[in-house]
C-alpha cells in the first residue's frame, strides 16, 4: 500500500487476508449508506440495526468469494437489502397498483390550496417521517434510486425487474411520498 | 381537505394527465428534447402543472439531499467487532 489512503481494492485484498482494520475501513466507508437502506426497507431503527449487523457479518464471510463484479458498494447494498427483507419476510400484502392519475390527486395535483410541500420536504425529519409511512417496497426504491443515487439500471438489476417496470414503480413511489408529505395525517 | 380542481387541459400538445405521467422522466432527465420541450411548454402555460411539477421536483431534490456523510455509530461498530470475533 502507498502512504496515501488505501484504495478500495487494497482494502478488499487486505480484508480477505484477515486484516480486521481493513474490513473496518470498509464498514466505515459503506456502513452509513447500508444503514440508510436497511432503515428504509424495515422502517424501524432496531430492525435496521439488526439487518446492518447481519449484512456485515455475511459480507465478512462472503468476501473471499467476491470477484469484483460490479462495485463493492452495489454488492454490499444487495447484501443489506437481502438481510433487511429477510427480517421483514412475514410482512406481505399489496394493493393493486392505482393509476398515476389517482396517485397524483392524492398527492395534491390540482388542489386549489396545496400545502407548502416545498418547505416540508426541506425538513429532514418530516421527509423521513413521510418515507416511513410508505410501504417497504416504495421506500427501498426511493432510497436506492434517489437517496443513494444508484443508476436506474443498477436498481432494476438489484430488484430483478425490467428498467421500464422500475421506472413505473419509482414514479408511483414518488407520488405516494408526495401524498404523504401533502397530507401528513392521511391514510397510508 | 381541499378539493381537486384539475381539468386535464391540453396545452402545448400535452394534457395535464400526460404531464403528470412524465414528471419522473422529466426530473430524471430521461425525456427526448421534443418531449422535454412539450412538458416545459405545458408547464409554462398551466398553473396547476407548474405548481405540482415544482413541488414534485423539489421533493425529489430533497430526497437526494438526505444522503449525508453520516458516521457509523460507535456502539454498532463495537457490536459488529464482537460478532466478527465470535467463532
Amino acid at each position: 500500500m502507498s502512504g496515501l489512503a488505501p484504495s478500495e481494492d487494497d482494502l478488499i485484498a487486505a480484508a480477505r487476508g484477515g486484516d480486521a482494520a481493513a474490513f473496518e475501513a470498509i464498514v466505515r466507508l459503506h456502513g452509513p449508506a447500508m444503514r440508510r437502506v436497511a432503515r428504509a426497507i424495515t422502517g424501524d431503527d432496531a430492525l435496521a440495526d439488526d439487518a446492518w449487523q447481519d449484512a456485515f457479518v455475511a459480507a465478512h464471510r462472503a468476501l473471499a468469494g467476491y470477484r469484483g463484479q460490479g462495485s463493492l458498494r452495489a454488492w454490499l447494498l444487495a447484501i443489506v437489502r437481502n438481510a433487511a427483507r429477510k427480517l421483514l419476510r412475514e410482512r406481505s400484502g399489496h394493493d393493486d397498483e392505482p393509476e398515476v392519475f389517482t396517485l397524483g390527486l392524492a398527492a395534491g395535483w390540482g388542489e386549489a390550496s396545496p400545502e407548502d410541500v416545498a418547505v416540508a420536504s426541506r425538513d429532514r425529519a418530516q421527509l423521513w417521517a413521510a418515507l416511513d409511512r410508505l410501504e417497504p417496497d416504495d421506500r427501498e426504491l426511493l432510497v436506492l434510486r434517489d437517496l443513494e443515487g444508484q443508476s436506474g439500471d443498477e436498481v432494476a438489476a438489484a430488484l430483478g425487474i425490467a428498467l421500464s417496470a422500475m421506472k413505473s414503480r419509482l414514479h408511483r413511489a414518488r407520488l405516494r411520498l408526495l401524498a404523504a408529505l401533502t397530507h401528513p395525517g392521511g391514510p397510508r | 381537505m381541499t378539493t381537486p380542481t384539475a381539468t386535464d387541459r391540453e396545452i402545448a400538445g400535452l394534457r395535464c394527465s400526460e404531464v403528470l405521467a412524465l414528471l419522473s422522466s422529466w426530473v430524471d432527465g430521461e425525456l427526448t428534447g421534443a418531449q422535454r420541450g412539450a412538458v416545459e411548454g405545458h408547464v409554462r402555460g398551466c398553473d396547476v402543472c407548474e405548481r405540482f411539477g415544482g413541488r414534485f421536483a423539489a421533493m425529489v431534490q430533497a430526497i437526494r439531499a438526505l444522503a449525508s456523510d453520516d458516521d457509523v455509530a460507535p456502539a454498532s461498530l463495537e457490536q459488529l467487532r464482537q460478532r466478527l470475533r465470535a467463532p
